[in-house]
């Protein structure tokens, strides 16, 4: 479905992604792990259409992303979460969502019916259809991020570290949601520095580290190879003993 | 003292840098004076008034990051007050009948009088723009705009000062080039001090990354403040030579379109540099001349069936736009992208790679 | 103080205030999606009031005309985004703000060449100048219509802001550009929206401002530029509400400067004015509506 092929990207001078290469099929849970710096933001990026590569190609169901602005790749069905969950402050939640279903050409009423859905599993929403999305909190952002990425119906829907700054049980909460919509069918390509959740709910993984691809497949093999402990600490996976240490 | 002498010492290392901007502009001063009519003299010194204009904006913008429209309210500011100070009290009978009894029997000679233009303009400066300086950058852009508006009302009204909108006239013409040129060059060197001074330094730094400069302790409302107040001493001493080239003058000459011309000039050459200042105005003054003449030379001899007004200043408009829009560094830029974040796609305006909206 | 004399104050107040708050809000619209302080903004005022001139002598009805002057404002507006902001659009937002200056001097030139440097006079309705009786007491049907158009637009403006689809659009640009864009709105039709608005508001400012004065010039703009400027800063630049509010203090503060002052400085009402603004930005530099964007630098 997804198909990127060996992207370079750069902020001015500087290397971001080296090389960089993965696949999603449609269906899967594909998740991109990493730790800070690892270019896994820069890789979703330049899939959104957000940011231009310097090199390589990245195709989506047969049509090519590069050099496509956001609002053609958000055409094409793709829907990016981004990490600081970009909800609209002064907008209400429901505008908020309305808003997520700009591109929905089958009809008002279906959407109505796709927002009460999302109502049922976000109570919280419901609840405060009518506020000011900025005065909501952190996990309710979040909640609401995802809702209205969802009412678009996306093809593919990109998360780039939903569990970010959130405490454990919230945490727990958006691994068992991106575990049930994945289970419900959605594709979805999952970004995330917390390693361990993420395995235990991805079909296949990448492994990011200072722009390159250091490993992939499946979650049992990565974690084989994979020192969970260093990634906590920033350093990034240790490969070999003689790698201990952070950077 | 400490960032001043830093600055003296770059200046010495780095001479031959300056004395690339320096000597072209000296030796067309040197050749014009001698061998140029009358004509060429008057626009050589219009050329290096305009660059101390030019230069005490790039003082501030350039540094800062900041738009400013101001300074040539302060241009304003030292004209009349350095006028006020040369004129005999004779002349000022005729010229400001309603002149404050203490200042009519005032004379003094024509650079103190120039150099107190000067430092009133950095006194208003000071006063006015530190409020200013603590905005953020497009309220306080607007701020200055509405300084320059401002600054223009006081002039056109105060008559006991300044004859109201009328025309002020009868000042001595003590400007001649070998003055101007001389405090051009002089002015050049200032702004290539600061600009490698600590505070420039401090400034420009500020300038790429507000909250790392922060972490370092640069205040950066002071230097933005400082930088202003040089720059409004620079632009009122320039003013203070024109009143004195010119010798009659009204308010209507320090407002809008002026402010446009020398905006022009520092954009087109580029803001971030002292060379791209010089350059800017050396190519503006250039085309504003010719086309001037041309513009006359198309009305005295009636080659169009109407009166051609205006379009001098269409044509460098359409000129600055096109520089904005292709080179927006200006011709001598420092970097890509001429400071600021970048448009609606966000924050990261050092990526070149950016997808066009 | 009399109670002619308040409601006198209380009209021309609200009347000039409306005014100047159509004004801001027309500023501040482009300002919060694009972040460009628009400094021609003044010239669309200009537009409005030259193609009043050029119908001086048309036999249509005055609102007729009233709303080709409000339509050639917008249209100026927003081809002034297609040719000269768009394309500068990605470099800068100072070099946006030079372009706008660049535009402004364009136009005024313009206008300096194609019709006459001096002052033109313009039809102006009988209505306007008459006087209404409300209660017993002497308004003046100009401030009076002002007031109830500057309403209605405001009205209409909220509605299409908080109903349409494209209005949620604009706001949402406003709190954050890209995402908005994530979502498929197109940056280009979001900008052109509010282009298109900020002309009309400035037409209709037009139309009410030569209304007055009688008569267009080149720099007519000045003025009203000044005041937006001054009126969104006050407001706070972090939103439309901001702006109206700015503007409507403003010109409160204009009427009774234009009162309050003794008649040896009545000139320099603007330059008080801006005093006071300076002062109050002093103590809150932020403006006087906190915001989201409410970040001063020290």
């Amino acid at each position: 479905m997804l198909s990127v092929a060996q992207v370079e990207a750069r902020y001015g001078a500087i290397v971001a992604l080296r090389d960089v290469s993965l696949t999603v099929e449609e269906g899967e849970l594909v998740a991109l792990v990493g730790s800070n710096g690892a270019g896994k933001s820069t890789t979703l990026a330049v899939v959104a259409g957000l940011h231009r590569p310097t090199g390589g190609t990245v195709n989506f169901e047969g049509t090519s992303l590069v050099g496509r602005a956001p609002e053609d790749v958000a055409r094409l069905g793709i829907s990016l979460v981004p990490e600081n969950r970009g909800i609209f402050p002064t907008l209400t939640v429901a505008e908020n969502l309305r808003l997520g279903a700009y591109l929905r050409r089958d009809g008002a009423a279906a959407v109505r019916q796709d927002l009460d859905g999302l109502f049922e599993r976000f109570p919280v929403l419901g609840q405060r259809r009518d506020q000011q999305a900025g005065t909501l909190s952190g996990g309710e952002q979040q909640q609401l991020a995802i809702a209205r990425a969802l009412v678009g119906k996306p093809r593919l829907l990109m998360l780039d570290e939903p569990s970010l700054g959130l405490a454990p049980t919230l945490v727990d909460r958006v691994f068992e949601l991106v575990g049930e919509l994945h289970r419900s069918g959605v594709t979805i390509l999952l970004v995330e520095q917390n390693v361990r959740r993420t395995l235990e709910v991805a079909d296949r993984a990448y492994l990011l580290r200072t722009g390159r691809m250091e490993a992939s497949g499946r979650p049992s093999d990565l974690r084989a190879l994979v020192d969970i402990e260093s990634v906590y600490l920033g350093g990034g996976p240790t490969t070999s003993t003689a790698d201990a240490g952070p950077g | 003292m400490g960032s001043l002498l830093t600055g003296v010492a770059i200046l010495i290392r780095g001479h031959r840098q300056l004395l690339i901007l320096i000597v072209p502009i000296a030796i067309f001063a040197v050749v014009t004076q001698l061998v140029g009519g009358t004509l060429l003299g008057r626009i050589a010194i219009a050329f290096f008034i305009n660059l101390m204009v030019v230069l005490s904006l790039q003082i501030f913008t350039g540094n800062s990051g900041l738009l400013s429209f101001a300074h040539v309210g302060f241009m304003g500011i030292g004209a009349y007050v350095s006028a006020v100070l040369t004129m005999t009290p004779e002349a000022k009978a005729f010229a400001i009948p309603d002149l404050y009894p203490a200042l009519v029997p005032v004379t003094l000679p024509f650079i103190p009088a120039v150099l107190i233009g000067g430092l009133v303009a950095a006194v208003v400066a000071a006063v006015v723009t530190f409020p200013i300086m603590r905005l953020r950058e497009a309220a306080s852009v607007i701020s200055t705009f509405a300084l320059l508006v401002i600054i223009q009302v006081i002039l056109a009204h105060w008559h006991e000062l300044t004859n109201g909108p009328r025309s002020l006239f009868g000042l001595q013409p003590y400007t001649d080039l070998p003055t101007a040129a001389l405090w051009g060059v002089i002015f050049i060197v200032v702004a290539w001090v600061f600009r490698h001074s600590s505070i420039g330094l401090r400034l420009r730094a500020s300038q790429d990354s507000e909250p790392a400069a922060l972490t370092i302790g640069v205040n950066v409302v002071r230097l933005r403040w400082i930088a202003f107040i040089v720059s409004a001493f620079i632009a009122g001493f320039a003013g203070g030579l024109w009143a004195h080239f010119v010798t009659t003058f009204s308010p209507r000459a320090f407002y809008l379109i002026e402010t446009f011309v020398a905006v022009t000039m520092l954009i087109v050459g580029g803001p971030r540099t002292v060379s791209g200042a010089v350059i800017g105005t050396v190519i503006v003054t250039a085309a504003f001349q010719g086309l001037r003449t041309i513009e006359n030379q198309i009305n005295l001899e009636r080659l169009l069936p109407f009166q051609v007004v205006g379009v001098t200043e269409i044509l460098l408009a359409v000129v600055l736009i096109v520089v904005l829009t292709v080179r927006p560094g200006g011709l001598i830029e420092e970097r890509e992208i001429f400071s600021g974040p970048g448009g609606p796609l966000g924050p990261d305006a050092d990526s070149a790679a950016k997808a066009p909206p | 103080m009399t109670p002619e004399f308040a409601l006198q104050y209380l009209i021309n107040a609200l009347s000039l205030g409306s005014l100047y708050a159509l004004m801001a809000l027309g500023m501040a619209i482009v300002f919060g999606v694009l972040r460009l302080v628009n400094l021609a903004y003044g010239e669309l005022i200009m537009v409005a009031g030259y193609t009043l001139f050029v119908l001086n002598d048309s036999p249509l009805p005055w609102l007729i005309l009233a709303a080709g002057a409000v339509a050639m404002a917008m249209v100026a507006s927003v081809l002034t985004e297609r040719i000269a902001f768009r394309p500068v659009r990605v470099n800068s937002l100072n070099a946006m703000l030079i372009t706008s200056f660049a535009v402004s001097t364009l136009l005024q030139n313009a206008a300096l060449l194609l019709v006459s440097p001096r002052t033109r006079a313009v039809n102006v309705p009988g209505v306007l100048s008459q006087n209404l009786d409300v209660g017993g007491f002497n308004v003046s049907m100009a401030n009076v219509l002002t007031i109830i158009v500057s309403l209605g637009l405001l009205f209409g403006l909220n509605l299409l802001l908080r109903r349409t689809t494209l209005g949620i659009a604009l706001r949402a640009a406003a709190d954050d550009f890209p995402m908005t864009r994530m979502l498929g709105v197109r940056a280009d039709r979001v900008i052109a929206t509010a282009f298109a608005i900020s002309g009309v508001l400035a037409g209709v400012v037009g139309l009410f401002w030569v209304a007055r004065i009688g008569s267009v010039i080149p720099t007519i703009g000045a003025g009203p530029l000044l005041i937006a400027l001054i009126a969104t800063v006050i407001g706070g630049m972090s939103g439309l509400s901001g702006a109206i509010v700015g503007g409507y203090l403003l010109g409160a503060l204009t009427v009774g400067m234009q009162l309050l002052l003794p008649q040896g400085l009545l000139d320099y009402r603007d330059a008080f004015t801006f005093a006071i603004v300076i002062l109050v930005l002093l103590v809150r530099p932020q403006g006087l509506i906190a915001g989201r964007s409410a970040a001063r630098v020290g």
